[in-house]
């Protein structure tokens, strides 16, 4: 027994006399290779392309041009900023009210399935989560065909309760109207799940404590659940709000950014920057341009991050 | 605690009522929708849309035609190109990370995945315009591995995730096999690889299905039909031709969005069951 211990502790020893393992960067390569050349190279040479005029036309000689591009996108008698601005203003309204809707009626669902009286909300519940489980781009690309003008099953359907055809990817204000309801569709059972996990961590005594003083549902609601849920939802809330800033998928693939505006062809009325960005690369070979956009989008994420991380104090343990 | 049945109180009994309408609605909206898709797939493709559940001329001729033209095979064999190697990919990459922070002392160790994390909030598509101009210029456009390729780094996310859960495997077994003899090669694969193995199964399969909703690389990148993901299959299809190509899409998104959610249901379930977070025992 006492020389078993004596040869741990002489292996614990060997253990750690070595401070640094050098065959721990061994380990790490991998990691630290693939994220050099796939992330960290690209992010800086996006920032170093953003002050250059590389386009179609100086392919294989750009050269420097300084603040131009952001002069152009920020200067309102730029015609380029006539694209941005609106762009940008969509962009953050689209993120904010997506991002809300989302968690209220992910929160709402979850409260209301959140009823001891209910015995098959475990049924409910699995139903619920399926647009979660069917592959986002799948389900965005269905309602593409589902929305459509003159074919659609939505325009039948709407049909046969005397509604007429509503142009939900055609008009301006439909197009956006349906990128917000399409993303709630694909998004609000994972804030649903978040929400009923933190509906069950609040102690059932709190709700008994307060019925006997007279609570009513709504105070209990108020004064228990959200603060609770709050605070258990915020870590997942902001990250939520900085991926839909950048959800190319919910709107490419279902509007592809359209419709376009008379003004310009360089972005529809729903594209986002992410997806001004992907056309302004593909489209229009203006790679100065896109990298611009994706430095003022690099600079935002950096700050919601920030916000977050002050916010919540995630990874806090990540060492 | 035994539940008791009691007799519910008439406000009770209203909230219950209301929540299960609210509810049914929800649930409609959620299936009829993709009611709507299977309908479609079983509808031979001239048959106008209506808002019928039920087809009015139930035939296979959409899957027939999917698989006759071949281009759907095409699409997912390459999708599965992707999504194994990407999954398995991240295996290795991830793992060995996630044991260097678990288990040994390097200069960053402290820092580290705080740094990879931050680095990481930058979603790599925005740089698209530097990939997209960069391999223009070489020349490496329009290739299945160089798609794969760049999809391809370390995510600090998964690293941070099984570096928590390589955290719970116990010291002790590292000990004992130690005094055995071990290097942290052995310990490595034979102790907590193998421990790990539901938290690895859950970076392959949530990496796959991830892969599977990429669009944005995969647009730059690929140009030719032959190299085509699903993704992009089914973007063609939907965007191309709508009236006379709805069968088919609907026929090859049911196709390939059943295995995926499936496998999606199984993993939640063995998420939420708690298998991942408690199967390691000593």
């Amino acid at each position: 027994m006492l020389t078993q211990q004596k040869r741990i502790r002489q292996a614990k020893k060997r253990h750690t006399r070595y401070r640094v393992q050098w065959s721990a960067y061994g380990y790490l390569s991998p990691a630290l290779v693939t994220i050099a050349v796939l992330s960290v190279i690209p992010t800086l040479l996006t920032f170093a392309v953003a002050f250059t005029n590389s386009s179609a036309i100086h392919f294989t000689n750009p050269s420097f041009v300084g603040l131009k591009n952001f002069a152009a996108l920020f200067n309102m008698n730029d015609p380029l900023a006539q694209v941005f601005i609106p762009t940008f203003i969509w962009t953050v309204v689209f993120a904010f009210v997506t991002t809300a809707l989302n968690y209220f009626v992910g929160l709402f669902l979850a409260v209301l399935l959140n009823n001891k009286n209910m015995r098959e909300t475990r049924l409910y519940r699995a139903i619920l989560i399926i647009p979660w489980a069917v592959p986002a781009l799948i389900s965005t690309l269905i309602w593409q065909g589902l929305l459509n003008q003159s074919y659609g099953q939505v325009n039948a359907v709407l049909h046969m309760v005397g509604i007429p055809a509503i142009p939900w990817l055609i008009s301006p204000l439909w197009a956006r109207v349906s990128i917000i309801l399409v993303n709630l569709w694909l998004s609000f059972p994972f804030m649903m799940t978040v929400c009923l996990g933190g509906l069950q961590a609040i102690p059932g005594e709190w709700y008994e404590a307060a019925s006997i003083d007279g609570a009513t549902f709504w105070q209990r609601f108020r004064y228990i659940t959200l603060p609770s849920i709050w605070k258990i939802s915020l870590p997942l809330v902001i990250p939520s709000f900085a991926f839909q800033f950048n959800n190319f998928n919910a709107v490419y693939l279902l509007t592809g950014g359209g419709p376009a505006r008379n003004s310009t062809q360089f972005a529809g009325y729903t594209d986002i920057l992410a997806s001004a960005a992907y056309k302004m690369t593909l489209d229009f070979n203006r790679y100065d341009l896109a990298a611009t956009i994706a430095v003022v989008l690099f600079v935002l994420v950096g700050f919601f991050s920030w916000i977050n991380m002050r916010a919540t104090g995630a990874f806090r343990e990540a060492d | 605690m035994p539940q008791f049945k009691h007799r519910l109180s008439v406000s009770e009994w209203v909230t219950l009522w209301l929540s299960r309408v609210v509810i049914w609605v929800a649930i409609i909206l959620v299936i009829v929708p993709m009611l709507y898709v299977v309908t479609a797939s079983f509808n031979p493709s001239q048959a106008y849309f209506s808002s019928s559940l039920i087809p009015s001329h139930p035939s296979l001729a959409n899957y027939r035609a999917l698989f006759a033209q071949g281009q759907f095979l095409v699409w997912l064999k390459n999708s599965s190109i992707v999504a194994l190697s990407l999954g398995l990919g991240q295996l290795v990459i991830t793992s060995t990370a996630a044991y260097a922070f678990s288990r040994m002392r390097f200069y960053g160790r402290k820092n580290g995945i705080m740094i990879l994390l931050i680095l990481q909030m930058f979603p790599n598509f925005l740089t698209i315009s530097v990939i997209y101009y960069g391999l223009a210029q070489v020349g490496l456009l329009d290739n299945l591995w160089v798609y794969i390729l760049v999809q391809l780094g370390g995510s600090a996310f998964n690293i941070w995730l099984l570096k928590n859960y390589f955290d719970t495997v116990p010291r002790e077994l590292d000990e004992a096999a130690i005094m055995d003899g071990a290097g942290h090669r052995q310990i490595f694969w034979k102790i907590v690889l193998p421990l790990a193995r539901p938290m690895l199964m859950v970076i392959f399969f949530f990496t796959l299905i991830g892969s599977f909703s990429e669009y944005i690389l995969a647009g730059t990148i690929i140009q030719s039909a032959s190299n085509y993901t699903l993704g992009l299959g089914l973007y063609s299809l939907i965007s191309g031709e709508f009236a006379k190509n709805w069968g088919e899409f609907s026929a090859a998104a049911l196709l390939s969005a059943a295995p995926l959610t499936i496998g999606f249901g199984i993993i939640n379930k063995w998420i939420a069951s708690g298998l991942v977070a408690g199967s390691v025992k000593g």
